[in-house]
């Protein structure tokens, strides 16, 4: 066996273990009782994701994947979580939904994955060709955001400055005359 | 590059801050806010009719300058205007927030010109996120009424969903071109699988912005919980934005695909055909004025649809004229119903009793702007109707064309059956419903655009004909 | 001396070599060995600077601090540490069991993660990333969710509480934290922390970026929840916080880390604001070292001077001065730069 098959195959069996976790935890996500498990577990499917950015040599992403979901949107969720908290902390299981819904949910869910799995199974993926992108990506990603996508850019920046007015307006709530 | 070609969108942000701005003033000064930003919406809708014609493609295809999102700019800017003139005393409800309130509408409003210019995906995509955010804060606007908050978290979770299949149907056509630029995809585009669920995901996507059955379920909660002027934006306005990301899209990527034999017209027709008669059906039976136009917009968005699945030159003229006249016709049927709430306190169609009696222009107003909307000549409606059907015919679908024209004829019926409330039944209070000087401008222009584009639609229909030419 | 340790190394991975092992996996060992090394280092050292905080604290306070454990107190530690681990390991019997006992481990993890992109000496890094800087700050990021876990795990009001504070102190502090190293890196225009240390050579940033170090001084202490920002201890209100309800060696496992955070952070500051290695005479991993007791002698300072501030001043200071700050030195720094490129000068 050469060097190089040897190492594609290392590289498959580190995909087949992060791809694990990350389903097993999104799976996690959506079927314990408790929801701080939930966002807990929600927390490793990201880190799972920003492996498979790692994996992919796009390691700038793969860190923003951490700080930006790991790191922030989690904790978010967490301090959600807490504000609607009931009163015993344990006891934040989420009500069991009827029979029929969770048939509907399976079912619609089956259909979509077994859908979309076929789909991307057989379809004859054009490969990239050429050397990929460069290890040293930030630079290019940084002129492609501040130049091609500008307009996206500053429009997200709009985009934030209305989500924080939004939530100041909702979190304040009526004002008392 | 001009920077000038995208001052339309430098100026909707500028105005935004500044009335965000505004808001903070002190005491009395602050009510400027709202003159200031009428003048500015008029200001930046006269800039970009005067830029009408400008063509060019900036940042290698990634943003858009072409007479078609100038058409649609116009559309939204004149739509934002309406609504803000006809709110009127509504705004009252909102209290302190009123700043607040203009400046998430024109943020929304940036939100759609980006999707009606952008050329990427990723583009498109923060548009429609910058819009529809602003939609979920303005829908629960009302902080003390539960019925708007419910809207608006339900608006969230469902326009959340609705974002991730979009963004899931993109990153399948992205994976498979390997380019995020719509125009660039078509060259690319081949008969696969993963690119046919792309476009079904990309489609649903869309289908959920403008309401199409069985993408509607949120449409009459959301439209009854939010505040009014908030729903008749987001019947307009949104609508269009979503229907020139769909056409562009569509046309761009799809239509022009050499190696995509895909009949989406099909599928397209036959969700525009289910469209028409489910919203239509289910209007019949509603009693109040809000929900009956939200079944009237499901209806409305079926039509509209169909000039897009017929994809030739009848059709896409038929989708840019009928968006236009439908954001005249709509808001002028919405403006009514929000005086009629502020009235009443009620937005049953029984609050509308009498209403002939009390103020018989509003009644006759209310009363073309229905008809219009239900095709009846010589009002706006039916050239709009005419156009679409017109180009479903040319495209072989005799059936679709069939089922629209027979389905306005049983709209007839419930938008006349509130035109029998105003002028028959008897109302409780007599005096009549009171209005600024700014909701009857409003109102007014909207009549007037229904009768006036009805009977001399030449000059929009060539402003149309311009517009859609690049896809052809 | 200036070269020992990577002559070390290099005689080690040429001995593995010489065994018969491939150059992938001598590597792989040779990484296995500094990890090793990293963690036996940290955890020494930790004996080391806890007598120095009893001893700097005790001097501050005029008092004689731990004096009895050999020569000056300095055993006292070693003592302290030998007790705690033959303390009883209490699990309390409400506890979320999964979640509390992992978190102790998670948060000395991401703590020791930390040390990969230091450059410990010239030439001395484990990986010298082409985003070391922001790895730094996005790991740093993870320990939040671990200290949650510990509140959360243990099922007591204080400790949800202290967990509460922390996490609300932690994101809030993280803004500030990334914004002010962001003029750094726009001066050297790369993340990778040699290029940084190595843009050092001539003048070092704390003279060119005063203002971002002192915000990314403030924003460190809060984020490692040290005094005066250690509400989510506060012992006086919250008995302990998010560490309440653990015990020996679990406990310990929390300190260990807190230092080993703080020692992670003096020396990124002395890589980034004092720089790295760089100094005259001595050899440069003395000169880290040097200049990391340095930093943390002065976070010793801080924190035995100040008294603790209250958790809403806490969090307005950063949303309302340090955050707008941060964000005027990106934008002065900015301005410095095209007017540099504009006279000429760079």
């Amino acid at each position: 066996m050469s060097t190089a098959a040897a190492n594609l195959q290392l590289q498959d069996a580190v995909f087949v273990m992060i791809a694990i976790v990350t389903t097993g935890a999104a799976l996690g996500v959506v079927f314990l009782r408790n929801i701080v498990h939930n966002a807990l577990c929600l927390v490793l499917t990201f880190l799972g994701v920003a492996a498979v950015y790692f994996q992919l040599n796009a390691g700038f992403i793969g860190l923003v994947q951490i700080l930006v979901y790991a790191g922030a949107i989690s904790v978010l969720i967490i301090f959600a979580i807490m504000l609607v908290m009931d009163k015993e902390i344990n006891q934040t299981n989420l009500p069991i939904p009827s029979l029929g819904r969770r048939i509907a949910g399976v079912y619609i869910t089956a259909l979509l994955v077994i859908t979309l799995v076929l789909a991307i199974y057989f379809t004859a993926w054009p490969l990239a060709t050429g050397a990929g992108a460069p290890f040293d990506a930030v630079g290019m990603l940084a002129e492609l955001m501040l130049g091609d996508y500008v307009i996206a850019f500053e429009a997200a920046a709009v985009l934030l400055l209305v989500a924080v007015v939004g939530a100041v307006i909702l979190a304040k709530g009526v004002e008392k005359q | 590059m001009e920077i000038s070609l995208l001052g339309t969108e430098i100026l909707l942000a500028t105005l935004g801050f500044l009335a965000l701005v505004t808001g903070l003033l002190p005491g009395r000064a602050k009510s400027i806010t709202g003159s200031m930003s009428l003048a500015g919406l008029l200001l930046i809708l006269v800039y970009t009719i005067a830029h009408f014609g400008e063509e060019a493609s900036l940042f290698q295809g990634i943003y858009l300058v072409d007479n078609f999102a100038a058409y649609f700019k116009m559309l939204f800017l004149t739509a934002t205007l309406l609504v803000s003139l006809g709110a009127g005393r509504y705004l009252e409800r909102f209290e302190n927030k009123k700043s607040e309130f203009y400046s998430l509408m024109v943020f929304a409003t940036l939100g759609m010109v980006i999707m009606a210019s952008a050329g990427d995906f990723i583009t498109l995509y923060v548009g429609l996120e910058l819009m529809t955010v602003s939609f979920y804060i303005l829908t629960a606007f009302l902080l003390r009424d539960g019925l708007s908050t419910e809207a608006g978290l339900k608006y969230l979770v469902l326009g959340a969903a609705s974002s991730a299949i979009l963004l899931f149907g993109i990153s399948l056509v992205m994976a498979y071109t390997g380019t995020t630029v719509i125009g660039a995809t078509a060259a690319r585009l081949m008969t696969e699988p993963a690119v046919v669920a792309g476009i079904v995901l990309l489609a649903a996507g869309f289908a959920f912005k403008i309401s199409v059955i069985p993408f509607h379920m949120w449409t009459p909660d959301i439209y009854q919980g939010a505040p009014t002027p908030v729903t008749n934006y987001l019947s307009v306005a949104s609508k269009a934005a979503a229907f020139a990301a769909m056409v562009r899209v569509f046309m761009v990527a799809v239509d022009a695909a050499p190696g995509l034999t895909l009949s989406w017209n099909l599928i397209l027709a036959i969700l525009a055909a289910l469209t028409i008669i489910v919203g239509n059906l289910i209007a019949l039976v509603q009693e109040d004025i809000k929900r009956l136009l939200a079944y009237s917009s499901i209806a409305q968005a079926g039509y509209i649809l169909a000039g897009l699945a017929a994809a030739n030159a009848y059709g896409l003229k038929g989708v840019l004229f009928y968006a236009l006249l439908y954001v005249f016709c709509n808001t002028g049927a919405f403006i009514i119903a929000t005086a009629v709430e502020v009235d009443s306190g009620s937005t049953a169609i029984e609050a509308f009793r009498g209403l002939s009696k009390r103020s018989p222009a509003l009644a006759a107003i209310m009363t073309i702007c229905l008809l219009s909307l239900a095709g009846i000549p010589p009002l706006a409606g039916f050239v709009g109707k005419f156009y679409l059907f017109a180009g479903a015919i040319q495209q072989g679908y005799l059936w679709l064309a069939l089922i629209g024209l027979i389905m306005s004829m049983v709209s007839v019926y419930y938008y006349l059956n509130v035109s029998r409330v105003m002028y028959i039944e008897k109302a409780g209070k007599q005096e009549p419903v009171k209005g600024s000087g700014a909701f009857r401008l409003a109102l007014w222009v909207c009549a007037l655009a229904a009768i006036f584009l009805g009977c001399y639609p030449a000059p929009l229909s060539n402003l149309a004909q311009q517009a859609i030419q690049l896809f052809l | 001396m200036e070269s020992l340790f990577i002559n070390l190394s290099q005689a080690f991975t040429a001995w593995l070599m010489s065994l018969g092992l491939s150059a992938g996996w001598a590597d792989a060992l040779l990484l296995a060995v500094q990890w090793t090394c990293i963690v036996a280092i940290v955890t020494l050292n930790i004996t080391i600077l806890i007598w120095l905080e009893r001893r700097v604290s005790s001097f501050f306070q005029e008092r004689l601090g731990p004096n009895r454990v050999g020569p000056l107190g300095c055993f006292q530690t070693v003592a302290d540490a030998l007790k705690l681990l033959t303390k009883e390991d209490i699990v309390p019997s409400a506890a979320d069991k999964l979640i509390f006992k992992t978190a102790p481990a998670l948060f000395i993890i991401v703590a020791v993660m930390l040390y990969a992109v230091i450059p410990m000496g010239d030439g001395m890094q484990v990986v010298d990333l082409n985003v070391g800087l922001f790895y730094f700050i996005s790991i740093g990021s993870l320990s939040t969710i671990c200290l949650f876990m510990a509140g959360w795990g243990s099922n007591n009001k204080w400790s949800l509480m202290g967990a509460l504070r922390a996490v609300a102190q932690m994101i809030t502090y993280e803004i500030p934290l990334a914004f002010s190293l962001l003029g750094i890196v726009m001066i050297t225009g790369s993340l990778r922390l040699s290029e940084i240390v190595e843009a050092q050579s001539g003048v070092w940033f704390i003279i060119l970026q005063p203002v971002a170090f002192l915000v990314y001084f403030i924003a460190a202490t809060a984020e490692l929840n040290r005094g005066p920002f250690d509400m989510p201890e506060a012992e006086q209100e919250l008995t302990g916080g998010a560490y309440t309800e653990y015990t020996g060696m679990r406990w310990a496992l929390f300190f260990l880390a807190e230092y080993t955070n703080l020692v992670a952070v003096s020396a990124l500051m002395s890589t980034v604001f004092l720089g790295g290695w760089q100094g005259p005479w001595l050899p440069s991993w003395i000169w880290i070292i040097i200049k990391t007791y340095l930093v943390m002698m002065v976070f010793f300072w801080v924190k035995w001077t100040f008294p603790r501030i209250r958790m809403d001043q806490l969090m307005s200071f950063s949303w309302k001065f340090l955050i707008p700050v941060s964000l005027g030195n990106i934008l002065f720094t900015g301005a410095g730069i095209y007017f540099c490129k504009w006279m000429g000068w760079c």
